[in-house]
């Protein structure tokens, strides 16, 4: 140290001083760019509250002319700055989207963005081959930041003319281009684009490096209806599995969209290509690839053709258990589950795997009566604890056993009647006490009047768990039994 | 005099070296942190314009997620807790909260204010972990799941909550801490978005001291009103917004907030689970998985994103904040002496040639050096080995350089998310990042110096820093 001082020290001394002046000169910029912010946020503000009553009298159609013209007399980035809460916040309600297409075309800013975009072909973006940490921060010029903009304006929109640009700006070097542009054209959903996109699908599949990202892309073609299905075809054929597999998944999501918007109706062929219904029942079910069988299971639980039954049979006993997992849970609900299907699903209650049978327990559950039938009669005689055990998460989890205890409080006799019995007498569950609690009185009267006959009900004390280190309270207090049950 | 000078001389010479590499590395490396992360938060935050979280948000194919809320004793703070987790903007959520044991009423008051009922519930482990005692459940609110166990540490706490996880992901979340409402779909984005396997996401850790809050939701930012808790501030922005971005970029990323962070469930589960034998388990896992992935050939990434945002409590008081950095020290020395074998091994890449090097000499003998850096400085000055021009350069750098970083880390803020709103908050960050060397900085130092002494002890105590519940 005493060596080094001298010329430490001298170093040092620079070194202070440089940190010095650029603390200062940190602290400087911090305050003027706040100061510019604030400025900005008043200009803004001003723009807004000027302008706030035109804006949205033309998105519900009410404006005159005389008005659209004092917006139009407003420079363009001025125009978009107003404009932009509407494209960056959530989205805009499916009733004022033509509205604000009009406003935006005769404003020209759909004309503007298109331009940009089209300005932006063969722009190179981004360096060759980007490494270590400069890859992970893309390069971002104020030009790429209004296309992109530009391009999720026109997806917000759902302009359907730019959908031709838009795939075009997949070849974008810059992948934040490539992934807006793919959600912009996602949100368009125009039939025209898919195949285009499913060909980029192809690539990005096969050729190592290819971009946009897989995820991406698929999410942007499961956007689609299910009209636009029959492009997937070659898809669901291909031989490479990860194609087959995306393009299953593709189907599913349509074919799900379209379940959901019509619960009751099975898809035919006025919906389904009868060509990718019968890749389905003939082919894919049988894949290699237990991935895809698995969403192909949740596709054929759509179809209305009749050998989609005993297609799912045949799986509800695949080897894989991630396939039968999700066969029997495109089950769940399903209003056309056959007796065939039932007993299949009800074989899975002794699956080895215990995913498999939880979701059986809740298919059957959401099957209704005779879904619930089934399982009451499995509990009834299985001699499993796990099955059984799981059999009463779910029927405390689902709200069921209000229900029973309710009517079995009504009198009702049958395999519900045994269920609560067995429940209560031998499971002894403790979703009971709280069900009980909640009941009104005269059910939980009639419940523990029929109950007085069972010599053999007990019910779990909770002082171990819930009511430790706490002051002693009464099981009967607690469960307001009569003193007789409390035991 | 003169003989204790001479045979002082050489260890101090010797010393000096250290200390002086120690300064050169250590504010080296995080000058270079700070620019890279000033650039790569300037441009993300640009890039959040056309983010499309709506497109996340609305998509079928968004994976679903759990949320696991590991609790010991929080009575005061797991209601909003919880309350914030039900109301995160999410596709597919679920909730599960572990109550680890508890002593105190954290049980009933969950049960009160989610008026649960204690249900049979099957439990299959795939991670070992201390028995589970009772479960609890409103059927009003599916999506909400209440277990009760035995004491086993929040690593035990947390495996149990993967084990009852049915998602592809979790996301753990201290029982203290508040999401904002987008945080876990900005969380997922890059894991949905990437071309790598990513298999844990992490965002960024801001305090709650000071703000607003109504029903488990930050409603006004604003900066604590004493001084120990407004340096946190500028310490937290610090470590996030420069520490973790420059680290995130450079791919070596070590540390991820157990507070607040997604997993792959099932990478994490091959990976073994957490372990009880730091008490900083998070960081654990994240050295375990880089180890795993290299030694599986598995290529995966771990990414942090300054967006998501998590609202945490602070420690209000000297001795909780004592609490917590010297667990923090302890466990961090836990986990570099834990891992040591990847220390310059070629085959763990940024991870074991510069990520795991730096961070086991700045960050953990860093505390050691410090500390006798500041005692020897004096010492050879009072022996006349040090001038007073010497000395003063030396020590004005010292803490000129701390004050530049943390300035430094305040413009980030106020170049990216500037979550202060007003023009006083950030002139009171500035002054706070200006001073935060001069007393603040030196007492951590010296809980950081404590937890690595209790390192050499070879202590495994988890010291408990309590929350008010502001």
């Amino acid at each position: 140290m005493i060596h080094l001082t001298d010329s430490a020290t001298r170093w040092a001394l620079a070194l202070l001083l440089c940190v010095l002046a650029g603390t200062c000169l940190l602290i400087v910029l911090a305050m003027f760019r706040r100061w510019q912010h604030i400025r900005h946020m008043r200009y803004q503000h001003s723009l807004r509250s000027h302008y706030r009553s035109i804006l949205a009298e033309a998105l519900s159609g009410t404006t005159s002319a005389h008005k659209i013209q004092l917006l139009r007399q407003l420079p363009l980035p001025a125009l978009e700055l107003l404009f932009d809460p509407l494209f960056s916040r959530r989205r805009v309600p499916e009733g004022r989207l033509p509205p604000l297409q009009a406003l935006c075309a005769e404003l020209g800013l759909i004309k503007l963005w298109q331009q940009r975009l089209a300005e932006g072909e063969g722009m190179r973006t981004r360096p060759e081959s980007p490494r270590g940490a400069s890859a992970r921060i893309p390069r971002l010029s104020p030009q790429l930041l209004q296309r992109a903009k530009g391009i999720r304006n026109l997806g917000v929109l759902r302009h359907e003319p730019s959908w031709p640009l838009l795939v075009r700006t997949l070849d974008d070097p810059h992948p934040d281009i490539q992934s807006v542009a793919l959600r912009a054209l996602g949100a368009i959903h125009a039939p025209a684009s898919f195949p285009a996109l499913l060909r980029r699908l192809h690539t990005v599949v096969l050729e190592k490096g290819a971009t946009p990202s897989l995820q991406a892309l698929q999410a942007a073609l499961a956007c689609f209806d299910l009209t636009s299905s029959p492009a997937l075809l070659a898809s669901l054929r291909h031989p490479h599995r990860q194609i087959r597999l995306i393009a299953t998944d593709i189907l599913r999501v349509m074919a799900g969209r379209n379940a959901s918007r019509e619960p009751d109706l099975l898809l035919g062929p006025e919906a389904i290509s009868g060509e990718i219904t019968a890749l389905l029942v003939t082919d894919l079910w049988r894949d290699p690839s237990a991935e895809v069988r698995g969403h192909a299971a949740e596709v054929i639980a759509f179809l209305r053709d009749p050998r989609g039954t005993t297609v799912l049979y045949e799986l509800l006993f695949d080897p894989q258990w991630p396939v039968r997992l999700r066969t029997v849970q495109a089950l769940t609900g399903s209003h056309h589950a056959t007796d065939l299907l039932l007993l299949g699903i009800c074989d899975r209650l002794r699956d080895p795997h215990a995913q498999v049978r939880e979701a059986a327990i809740q298919t059957l559950i959401s099957l209704g009566g005779r879904g619930r039938q089934q399982l009451f009669e499995h509990f009834l005689t299985s001699s499993d604890p796990l099955t059984r055990q799981q059999i009463v998460e779910a029927v405390e989890r689902t709200g069921l056993l209000g229900s029973l205890i309710e009517d079995y409080g009504q009198g009702t006799g049958g395999l519900e009647a045994l269920m609560v019995e067995q429940l209560a007498g031998e499971a002894a569950p403790l979703g009971l006490s709280g069900v009980l609690q909640m009941l009104n009185p005269p059910a939980r009267q009639r419940f523990h009047e029929r109950f007085l006959r069972y010599e053999h009900f007990t019910i779990r004390l909770r002082e171990e768990t819930r009511w430790q280190g706490g002051s002693h309270t009464d099981p009967q207090q607690i469960l307001d039994f009569p003193p007789i049950l409390a035991t | 005099m003169n003989t204790m000078r001479t045979f002082l001389e050489s260890p101090v010479a010797v010393f000096n070296i250290i200390v002086l590499s120690y300064f050169l590395i250590g504010n080296g490396f995080y000058t270079l942190l700070m620019l890279l992360a000033l650039r790569a938060n300037w441009i993300h935050v640009r890039r959040l314009t056309y983010q499309g979280l709506d497109a996340l948000r609305k998509s079928a194919l968004t994976p679903p997620v759990t949320i696991i809320i590991p609790a010991w004793n929080e009575e005061a703070v797991i209601g909003h807790a919880v309350a914030s987790a039900l109301q995160v903007d999410y596709p597919d959520l679920q909730v599960i909260v572990v109550d680890d044991g508890s002593t105190d009423r954290t049980i009933d008051r969950l049960v009160k204010e989610f008026q649960l009922v204690e249900i049979d519930a099957a439990y299959h482990p795939t991670l070992r972990t201390a028995p589970l005692r009772a479960f609890y459940l409103n059927p009003e609110l599916p999506r909400l799941l209440v277990v009760s166990k035995v004491r086993g540490g929040k690593p035990d706490a947390l495996n149990a909550g993967i084990n009852l996880c049915r998602s592809p992901y979790f996301c753990n979340l201290d029982a203290d801490c508040l999401l904002e409402r987008d945080a876990l779909l900005r969380l997922m984005d890059p894991i949905v978005n990437s071309t790598v396997e990513t298999v844990v996401s992490s965002g960024i850790v801001c305090i709650l001291n000071g703000c607003a809050t109504r029903n488990g939701r930050v409603v006004k930012v604003g900066l604590p009103s004493r001084a120990l808790e407004r340096f946190q501030v500028v310490e937290y922005l610090r470590n996030f917004l420069c520490g973790r971005t420059g680290w995130h970029l450079l791919g070596g990323t070590l540390i991820v907030s157990g507070a607040f962070a997604v997993f792959h469930r099932a990478t994490v589960i091959e990976a073994g689970g957490l372990r009880h034998d730091t008490v900083t388990e998070d960081m654990d896992l994240v050295v375990s998985l880089h180890r795993w992935a290299a030694d599986k050939h598995r290529k995966i990434r771990i990414s942090f994103t300054s967006d998501p945002v998590c609202w945490t409590e602070c420690p209000a008081s000297v001795t909780m904040l004592a609490h917590q950095r010297r667990r923090w020290q302890l466990g961090l020395c836990q986990t570099l002496w834990k891992h040591s074998a990847i220390l310059f091994r070629a085959k763990y890449g940024v991870v074991g040639c510069l990520s795991f090097p730096f961070h086991s000499y700045v960050e953990g003998l860093g505390a050691a050096v410090e500390t006798l850096g500041y005692l020897l400085l004096p010492l050879g000055f009072c022996f006349g080995m040090v001038s007073p021009l010497v000395l003063l350069v030396f020590v004005l750098l010292g803490f000129l350089y701390g004050s530049f970083l943390s300035v430094g880390a305040v413009l980030v803020e106020e170049l990216t998310y500037r979550r202060y709103p007003r023009f006083r908050d950030l002139l009171t960050l500035l002054g706070y990042a200006a001073f935060e060397n001069f007393g603040y900085r030196q007492m951590i130092l010296w809980f950081r110096f404590q937890g690595f002494l209790k390192f050499l002890a070879g202590s495994h105590r988890w010291e408990k820093a309590s929350h008010a519940g502001a």
